[in-house]
């Protein structure tokens, strides 16, 4: 097995409010159901929102390289699977 | 020197207002602190409005500089009326100019007479005594006194040195001589105490010697504390040119004290600047603020606005030991005497969008708020500079 997916929940202002939030049980799901193959961490702030600002897509988070905007729950967890599944 | 300075008070039982009046200023520019605590005649509203007319007028004779506080205290020794009922004075204080080298002027009338310690002794200066030219019984204490590091000064009510007057124990209430050893014991306790907690302490033991714990007069306890002061400095928001972040960052490794970031983007500049790394908190957010991150060398973290938004609240409101965020900066706030702030002046867009469920405060606005509450409420040195 390679290296750790990791994913990177931003708690920067625009992020938080837009929902970042929420994402909450990202830390306590995410190990549970995948063990220690992924790491989920919060992030003081991506930098996206200020330059993506036009299209308002907060909250991001980044999944290894990946940029998932409106990021919900659902979408974190679909990333996660189909990079494990390239693996 | 610092000074550090409060007042804790007390109101008499079954009352609703304060009969005691405590108001005091810092001069940033001057170095200089004017303090009066002034007794009205009475209890409740009445006495509330007799103490606050005489010591906000006080306050501004002396901030004008017009006058010296001298006679300033004596235009209002002599002006004050007499209770028709009591023929006793409307109100009776005392008030403090004081530098940061430590020469102080005081004057006196009527309030019990300050105490100053000093290595845990107490000092007896010497004063002036201005006899009241309208009124007999009234007579001015001045003193002029040259204060080191490490002095207090005590400035109580006569609720404190009449506390427990005609109880079981102290038939003539705690009167000056118990108020030394109360304040000695405590500072042989503790000698660092700060002046919010040791104002706080004599009120509550004046409270504690009442017959059923009742205040039979108002009660109020100022504090100064001639000290080292406590440096803290704030870093919040990228600066407007981003040439010179290296500059600031710089300029932020370099100061001697406590420091903070809040804001992300902050918090990245300084990790890219300094290649310090940040961690964050095992949680994602504590109380609907985003959880705090930590850095070598920087004693807090934190997300910018959202977070000195609710900063600036529990300081309005006196909201303490709250763990979030907020609460953090709260205390780091209150645990400084000087406190500085760096300011980026950039806007992030996003920030301004309509469709966000709440409305963001524009970074200055907040920290010129905070920067307001700080000195006024909280008697705190505050400095902003903008970049």
């Amino acid at each position: 097995m390679s290296e750790k997916i990791s994913v990177k929940v931003c708690l920067g202002t625009t992020c938080f409010v837009m929902g970042s939030a929420n994402l909450q049980e990202l830390i306590e799901t995410v190990p549970a159901k995948y063990g220690d193959k992924v790491e989920v961490s919060g992030v003081p702030c991506l930098g996206l929102c200020s330059i993506d600002w036009e299209f308002s897509k907060a909250p991001y988070v980044k999944v290894d390289d990946e940029v998932i905007k409106e990021a919900t729950v659902e979408k974190v967890l679909k990333a996660i699977d189909e990079k494990l599944a390239a693996k | 020197m610092f000074i550090d300075i409060d007042c804790n008070q007390m109101k008499k039982y079954n009352q609703n207002a304060y009969g005691d009046y405590f108001v005091s200023k810092r001069y940033p520019d001057e170095a200089r602190l004017i303090a009066v605590l002034s007794d009205g005649l009475g209890s409740g509203i009445k006495a509330n409005i007799l103490s606050c007319m005489t010591a906000t007028m006080l306050l501004q004779f002396i901030e004008n500089q017009q006058i010296p506080i001298r006679k300033a205290a004596e235009i209002i020794m002599n002006s004050l009326p007499v209770c028709k009922v009591r023929r006793i004075s409307y109100s009776t204080f005392s008030a403090i100019d004081v530098n940061d080298d430590g020469y102080a002027k005081i004057v006196e009338e009527g309030n019990p007479q300050f105490l100053w310690i000093r290595d845990n002794e107490i000092m007896e200066p010497q004063f002036e005594t201005i006899q009241s030219k309208t009124f007999k019984n009234r007579k001015l204490k001045i003193y002029r006194i040259q204060l080191k590091l490490g002095d207090r000064l005590i400035f109580c009510s006569d609720g404190i040195t009449q506390a427990g007057l005609g109880g079981g124990r102290l038939k003539l209430g705690l009167r000056r001589e118990g108020l030394i050893v109360l304040a000695k014991d405590k500072l042989a306790e503790n000698p660092d105490i700060s002046s919010s907690e040791f104002s706080q302490y004599l009120v509550n033991q004046a409270r504690n010697i009442e017959t059923d714990r009742k205040p039979k007069d108002d009660i109020s306890a100022c504090v100064l504390y001639f000290r080292e002061p406590r440096e803290a400095l704030i870093f919040t928001g990228p600066p407007y040119h981003q040439q010179k972040d290296r500059e600031y960052a710089e300029m932020f490794a370099n100061f001697k004290g406590k420091k903070a970031i809040a804001g992300g983007t902050t918090a990245n500049l300084i990790s890219r600047e300094l290649n310090r790394p940040i961690t964050m908190d095992t949680t994602i957010s504590i109380g609907k603020l985003p959880a705090c991150s930590y850095m070598e060398g920087v004693d807090l973290v934190t997300e910018g606005i959202l977070t000195l938004t609710k900063t600036l609240e529990y300081l309005e409101n006196g909201t303490q030991d709250i763990d979030n965020a907020a609460g953090k900066l709260v205390k780091f706030l209150l645990d400084s005497d000087c406190i500085n702030f760096m300011v980026g002046a950039k806007l992030n867009q996003a920030h301004y969008d309509p469709a966000l469920p709440i409305e963001i405060e524009i970074r200055k606005n907040i920290i010129k708020k905070i920067s307001n509450v700080l000195q006024d409420k909280y008697f705190k040195k505050v400095t902003i500079q903008y970049m």
